[in-house]
């Protein structure tokens, strides 16, 4: 017993290892920008410092992984941003009610498993393409959220404000803890499908694989991390704002797209996403440091993804010749 | 002889849109036998195996498992009774390492988790079995093609299997590799497996199988022992259809001059091909589908990157570099897959006999609507294309797309028409109308050069036939010699297998 155990433990670790290999460069060039950041703002290496980066990191960190699962499972979200906002909203008008802080936290996870189940469940079981269900699920919600709360306002209870987004890194503490359960996810056997049902359904499913369930399951775990990203954004600023998660869906699939995840479905691993949700933080704390107009921002991270997604293409093809 | 089949189809019949694929076909697969399952393309063989994995249901008939008949099995149904089938096409996941494929669909667990250790066991039981032993943790992406069929075998054996069947598991193993699956498959014949291999070798079938159920046309031509069949016998049950009159009389013509001539055409898929094309004849493309007859054309229509040592298209050197140079050159081509890259299914029918022209004329020159209206109905007359032409392509019969298809390129005035299997999907009738018209456009001195996976169509239409394989010309046969026996041996390299017997 303790020998099979072993040898799985080996077999575990050993996948894992693999898996790093597509990231590595990425995570290099990721980690040469902390680097500098860090040279320019030795702040960053305090507690306090590295508390504040890393609440700055987080929500696009969550999103990027929504945005990653669907991306694996074959598909493409619009609806990540009017997912956050509709996390923040939920979160900004119940915990000060009679819910409480449980409670509000739970409604917001509940509505985004069930908002995200439903996206997939329209998606696999009518065939329809994803970026259109999700563009108008992105209607829907962003609406939904405008209703919630028309204007800003709600309240966030103080304690909770300075508990996630205070001087101390709770937000690393929960990016660990996600992390951890995204592994844990993908190594029971529908997790693990999920690479299936995304490069080759057919195949998977003649392979006795849960294609439908495994797809359905990952846009229901994309609709709960994007509605708790609304959760985190709403404590940072200590109130709820019906239209705050907007830039998350653009930047959401710049960050899985930066990591290595590709559109055809199969591609790419969450610590791809994470790491080019990483990049895009350092990079935009990077130039706002170093005096660029928030104009340039824009350029910058343009010019910035398609150097890194057409970087492969070049290197791929002179190794493949 | 009497033992009782694990698995069986009794009488089974499929229909794909309205076209019979499959008529009362019985097959039993008895535990301990090798059973070998043969056919020409189309013939049959994956709809019958899909349907004994319950992929299918059969329209009629039924299938029957340990004695139980089943009017629609299911793909559970089968797993649970043992049925394994490692398919021909690929269905790996690149992403995710060989022993989390070997085990996707049936993954071992412990608390809800994989459970790694008893994967990593199983796993590794299953590909030594088929002499893989490469790390289990590395992902499939890094396995060239010969080891990932072995890894699909690997996870049929996962399984631990009561009837397993392989989908032509050879097509991409070499030589050293087919041998260690055919140790492993006496292996498991000795411990009471049942056994369906389909394949296209025929010297490894007679080497291997106890037992050969032929398919042709849907229909069983044999069930029998193999003992005392020989491959000529088998190569006759699975070909000679009636071929009635469908197809035009005529006399070659003359005047063959060549018009392209290509010395050692190569590409990541061809392998030194040498070609000559004349003017006024119907060269037909054979041999089982996909060795390389797809690339060959889009290689010689500029598509495809290809090499030479040398080519001539009327009279100018080199292989053309685009499309758009074939064009030029006079060359066109009609694809296998009419609805994804023949024509543009939204858009009119006029619309699309008008494509290539528009590609012609000059870029910001103006239409013509009424001239293009009167070349459209004059096109539609001489190719029998019936009806509005402002209609949408797509409501258009199989048969008449592909007329349009065709039709298109005729005002550019071709000279060399790449056609690739033409009549794919397409009924008899008008099978007949192509056919007829190919044979005209070859009387007015253009060349034709028709890849086909429709044997009788190679042998009464073309003035002579290539036929490939892997990527190689293996055989030129002429019109003197064509025929079905001679087109189908070639292409399953059966006169290896008769100097071997």
């Amino acid at each position: 017993m303790s020998a099979a155990a072993e040898t799985g433990a080996r077999l575990y670790f050993a996948v894992q290892r693999r898996r790093n290999r597509d990231a590595r460069g990425l995570l290099l060039v990721a980690a040469a920008f902390l680097a500098l950041y860090a040279y320019l703002f030795p702040g960053l290496l305090s507690v306090g410092g590295f508390a504040k980066f890393s609440q700055s990191w987080l929500p696009l960190a969550l999103v990027s992984m929504a945005q990653a699962i669907i991306m694996i499972a074959g598909g493409v979200s619009l609806a990540i941003g009017a997912m956050v906002s509709l996390g923040a909203v939920i979160a900004a008008t119940s915990m000060a009610g009679p819910l409480g802080v449980a409670g509000g936290a739970a409604l917001v996870m509940i509505v985004g498993l069930a908002v995200g189940a439903a996206c997939g469940a329209i998606v696999v079981r009518l065939g329809l393409p994803a970026i259109v269900v999700t563009l108008a699920a992105s209607f829907i919600v962003g609406g939904a959220a405008l209703l919630i709360l028309p204007r800003p306002g709600g309240a966030i209870p103080a304690w909770l404000s300075d508990l996630l987004a205070g001087d101390t890194p709770v937000a690393a503490a929960l990016l660990v803890a996600v992390v951890v359960l995204w592994k844990s996810y993908l190594a029971t056997p529908i997790g693990l499908s999920l690479y299936s049902a995304g490069e080759n359904p057919v195949a998977a499913y003649r392979a006795g694989a849960p294609v439908d369930a495994a797809r359905i399951a990952a846009y229901a775990a994309s609709g709960l991390l994007s509605t708790c990203a609304g959760l985190f954004v709403a404590a940072q600023t200590g109130s709820g704002d019906p239209v705050i998660g907007e830039a998350f869906t653009l930047n959401s699939i710049a960050a899985a797209v930066l990591g290595g995840v590709g559109f055809l479905g199969g591609r790419g691993a969450m610590r791809g996403a994470i790491a080019g949700s990483l990049l895009l933080s350092v990079m935009i704390n990077v130039m706002y440091f170093l005096g660029f107009p928030p104009v340039a921002h824009y350029i910058a991270q343009g010019l910035i993804i398609v150097g890194a997604v057409a970087l492969p293409q070049f290197t791929g093809r002179r190794s493949g010749a | 002889m009497t033992t009782a089949p694990i698995l069986a189809a009794r009488g089974v019949s499929k229909f794909f849109f309205g076209n019979r694929v499959l008529r009362d076909v019985s097959i039993a697969l008895q535990p301990g036998r090798i059973h070998a399952l043969l056919g020409e393309n189309g013939a049959g063989k994956s709809t019958l195996i899909n349907i004994l994995s319950g992929a299918l249901r059969p329209d009629s008939g039924g299938v029957e498992v340990d004695g139980k008949t089943y009017r629609a099995l299911s793909p559970r149904d089968a797993r649970r009774a043992g049925v394994a089938v490692a398919q021909q096409e690929l269905g790996l996941t690149s992403q995710i390492s060989i022993a989390e494929n070997v085990g996707l669909g049936d993954f071992p667990r412990r608390y809800g988790l994989i459970d790694y250790g008893d994967l990593a066991r199983r796993a590794k039981a299953a590909l030594d079995l088929v002499g893989l032993d490469e790390d289990l943790a590395s992902p499939v992406d890094d396995l060239p093609l010969g080891r990932r069929q072995m890894v699909e075998i690997a996870r049929a054996l996962f399984r631990e299997p009561r009837v397993l069947i392989l989908d032509e598991p050879t097509s991409s193993l070499s030589a050293h590799e087919a041998q260690t699956l055919t140790g492993l498959l006496e292996r498991l014949r000795s411990k009471g497996v049942a056994i369906l291999y389909i394949s296209h070798r025929l010297n490894e079938v007679m080497r291997l199988c106890d037992y050969v159920t032929v398919l042709k046309d849907g229909v069983v031509t044999a069930d029998r022992p193999m003992q005392g069949v020989d491959a000529a016998d088998l190569v006759r049950l699975m070909v000679g259809r009636d071929s009635g009159h469908l197809f035009p009389e005529w006399t070659p013509v003359a005047d063959r001059e060549p018009i392209v001539s290509v010395a050692g055409l190569s590409s990541s898929v061809l392998r030194d091909i040498d070609i000559t094309i004349r003017r006024g004849e119907v060269f037909g493309i054979g041999g089982l589908v996909g060795q390389g007859q797809e690339d060959l054309l889009l290689s010689l229509y500029g598509a495809l990157p290809a090499s030479s040592r040398s080519a001539t298209f009327r009279g100018r050197p080199g292989l053309p570099r685009s499309v758009r140079a074939a064009n030029d050159l006079g060359l066109a081509y009609v694809p296998a897959d009419r609805k994804r890259e023949g024509l543009h299914l939204a858009h009119a029918i006029a619309w699309n006999l008008m494509l290539p022209s528009f590609a012609r004329a000059a870029a910001l020159s103006l239409r013509r609507r009424g001239a293009e209206r009167g070349l459209a109905a004059q096109l539609a007359d001489r190719f029998t294309i019936k009806g509005d032409l402002t209609r949408q392509v797509q409501v258009l019969s199989g048969g008449n797309q592909q007329k349009v298809a065709l039709a298109k390129w005729i005002p550019g005035d071709p000279r060399v028409l790449l056609l690739n299997d033409p009549t794919r999907g397409v009924d008899v009738e008008t099978k007949r109308e192509i056919y007829g018209l190919l044979r005209r456009l070859a009387g007015e001195g253009k060349a034709i050069v028709l890849s086909s996976s429709d044997t009788p169509e190679l042998v009464h239409l073309c003035d002579r036939v290539a036929v490939m394989r892997q990527g190689r010309i293996v055989a030129n046969i002429e019109r003197q010699s064509l025929s079905e026996e001679a087109i189908v041996a070639a292409s399953m390299g059966a006169e290896t297998a008769r100097a071997a017997a």
